[in-house]
């Protein structure tokens, strides 16, 4: 569990609105989605100001290629900004996109965000609910591979399946590989393709009654998909700023500087500005939704979302091979046992055999010692 | 090199085949032109987003185009593979690839057995394979390893580092490094620069070590031009810098343009025609045999059953 002591703005938040109380504090769950390498946990770390996720071991890298599946992995955090506690989750999903077959793998992304749905649905239904554990997903952020060109069909697929059930945010990471010129393009083709598709992405509510907002809010409904660096390094400007960044040789890109990237724009989105919007669309569209189909009218849940979790799976499996170890060494036991006691048996049936002759020939003795008496 | 043509008086073109492989959007089309100098692979067109979702099968074009490098003329054939790796499921790719390339041999085999052959026969053997790593900055990818394995028994495999300047120099280094022992473990065979201790000289020997350091290439390609300190340079411009395509110190394009096009030309054509293709025959020529024997076997053994059933 980390605190944060540094300023990121979560506090604004109780400003927004006096909906939430800020005594009992808020829930947030972030999930993100993209291929190994498009800059996820590195973003995830600059939006928090804190190494939350731990970049992964390489050898458990080379390990995971073998294994061929997609899992998900929740890092959770606490943290208190001017006593306002959030309880921030982090939904990773190591090994999506990166096989030479991806064939489904966006089943178990799905099948995580409906059942937490499910998970909340139940406990509601429950006659005490004042102790509820929300694990609802408020934003899936898509990380698009920064190719220049356009979506893939593993994209457009998976976003399709995220986008009707989550707030879906696509981002594209390690912005800073485009030319300012090929990004303006990227993003328009993507747009294109998006709508082309039918996707359903997050779309922040522009309109506000402050002035101001509802310009920032535009300009930043213009600049999705977002185009994000992620760094946690400071480092030293040309001009002697020291900034976070990243560092090449010719030169330097900076993380805040709203001219190299949207980082701002979207950690506002997140945090600063539309965080509650996040959480209410996710209460009141998306959950609500799930309700009305897994809610029979006589208040009992239906439709229950089978676990086909790969992890789950694997620990499925692990335990029918102990089990079936289990068996089998109980199983050579007893035949050892069967041998023994085969063993003593033929021992015994032996004695009796040797005994028994024994007696036929004592048998035969008094036989011959009681003739020999008739006979005299 | 310059005793090769001075022997065959005056100014011969060398024929040179290459192939490029990676997924889309690595910049391979971009690094050829740069290559080349000239718009050799026209820009694709991707402004259909209803194209997006559709799933292709490898679609591999060649492009000719000739080359004045160090007074070395080529006709340099570059063999493009659109398409490679972008489908949700590209397990088959790998094959259409590698059918791709022995189809090439089979092609000079058959020639090569004709009574009569045909004077103007147009060798195109691929003579290097030039592999398009993306710079996630992690390691191999399970395709990468795939492609890289199956295809290295037959064909000279370079690979390189798309979009370099992706990365900063630390973690460039890192990566390369990771990436060099990843293809050990798996025993991938690339062409390493390879030299004999006994026959080359010094100098060949430093050469090929240095850019056996240099493997797997970082390559930064551009279309554009910029004037850059009063010169005009292939570049790429950043808001915050501008990277040159043809600096040593930003990436390994000069080096490796050198390599494709004049210094390595001979031992890679030499190295697929000798060995590659060598190898190749023996094993096409060894199983057609093993069927033929096997053809003979079944015949003799249907006549035995012939005459001799009751």
């Amino acid at each position: 569990m980390a605190t944060n002591t540094k300023s990121i703005g979560i506090a604004n938040l109780p400003n927004q609105t006096h909906k939430i109380v800020s005594r009992k504090g808020t829930t947030f769950t972030v999930m993100v989605v993209g291929e190994s390498g498009a800059g996820k946990t590195t973003y995830v770390n600059t939006l928090l100001t804190t190494t939350i996720k731990s970049y992964r071991d390489h050898s458990k890298r080379r390990d995971a290629l073998s294994r061929k599946t997609v899992s998900i992995d929740v890092i959770r955090a606490a943290f208190d900004e001017n006593n306002f506690a959030t309880q921030l989750n982090v939904v990773d999903t190591p090994g999506f996109g990166d096989y030479v077959n991806n064939r489904d793998a966006w089943q178990p992304l799905v099948d995580f965000i409906d059942g937490q749905h499910e998970m909340y649905l139940r406990q509601e239904l429950q006659p005490h609910r004042d102790d509820i554990l929300d694990g609802r997903v408020h934003a899936c952020l898509y990380f698009i591979s920064p190719s220049g060109q356009t979506l893939r069909p593993l994209d457009i697929e998976t976003m399709q399946k995220l986008g009707s059930r989550v707030n879906l945010i696509p981002v594209i990471a390690k912005a800073d590989t485009i030319t300012p010129k090929d990004l303006a393009a990227f993003k328009r083709r993507i747009r294109d393709a998006i709508n082309a598709h039918n996707i359903r992405i997050y779309a922040p509510p522009v309109e506000s009654e402050t002035e101001g907002v509802s310009e920032r809010n535009q300009a930043m409904v213009d600049a999705m998909p977002f185009a994000v660096i992620g760094s946690e390094d400071d480092v030293v400007t040309p001009d002697g700023r020291t900034v976070k960044g990243r560092q090449y040789l010719w030169g330097v890109s900076e993380v805040e500087n709203e001219a190299h990237c949207d980082f701002k724009k979207l950690r506002n989105l997140l945090i600063r500005s539309h965080m509650l919007d996040l959480i209410t669309t996710t209460e009141d569209v998306h959950y609500e939704a799930f309700r009305s189909e897994h809610v029979s009218t006589d208040g009992r849940v239906v439709g229950s979302v089978a676990r086909k979790d790969a992890k789950f799976k694997e620990e499925e499996d692990a335990l029918r091979r102990r089990f079936a170890e289990q068996v089998k060494a109980k199983e050579a036991m007893f035949r050892q046992w069967e041998q023994k006691l085969i063993g003593e048996r033929d021992k015994l049936n032996k004695d009796l055999e040797h005994e028994h002759s024994y007696i036929t020939a004592l048998t035969q003795e008094i036989k011959q010692l009681e003739d020999k008496l008739n006979k005299k | 090199m310059s005793d090769m043509r001075a022997r065959r008086g005056g100014k011969k073109t060398f024929l040179f085949n290459m192939i490029i492989v990676g997924q889309a959007g690595l910049g391979k089309s971009t690094f050829i032109n740069t290559l080349t100098n000239h718009p050799t692979i026209p820009k694709r067109q991707c402004d259909d987003p209803a194209q997006c979702t559709l799933e292709k099968t490898v679609d591999i074009q060649a492009y000719t185009v000739e080359t004045d490098e160090d007074g070395m003329k080529m006709q340099l054939t570059v063999v493009d593979t659109p398409g490679f790796g972008d489908n949700i499921d590209s397990s088959t790719h790998f094959n259409e690839i590698l059918s791709y390339i022995e189809h090439q041999y089979d092609d000079v085999l058959a020639e090569q057995s004709k009574i009569k052959r045909n004077p103007k026969f147009q060798d195109s053997r691929i003579h290097v394979l030039l592999y398009f790593i993306p710079p996630t900055g992690h390691a191999l990818r399970e395709i990468d390893i795939e492609l890289m394995k199956r295809l290295c028994g037959r064909v000279n495999i370079l690979p390189c580092i798309a979009k370099a300047d992706t990365l900063t120099p630390k973690e460039l280094a890192a990566f390369k490094k990771r990436i060099m022992e990843a293809i050990a473990v798996n025993e991938i065979q690339l062409f390493d620069f390879p030299y004999d201790e006994n026959e080359d000289d010094d100098e060949t020997i430093q050469e090929n070590l240095e850019l056996r350091s240099l493997l797997p290439f970082a390559v930064v390609g551009s279309d554009d031009t910029l004037l850059v300190n009063g010169r005009t340079l292939r570049a790429r411009q950043y808001p915050w810098g501008i990277v040159e395509v043809e600096n040593m110190k930003h990436c390994d394009v000069a080096q490796l343009r050198s390599v494709l096009l004049s210094t390595h030309v001979q031992e890679l054509k030499e190295l697929t025609h000798d060995v590659i293709y060598e190898a190749y025959r023996s094993e096409k020529l060894s199983q057609l045999e093993g069927l033929a024997e096997k053809l003979a076997e079944l015949n003799m053994q249907a006549q035995e059953q012939q005459p001799g059933s009751v």
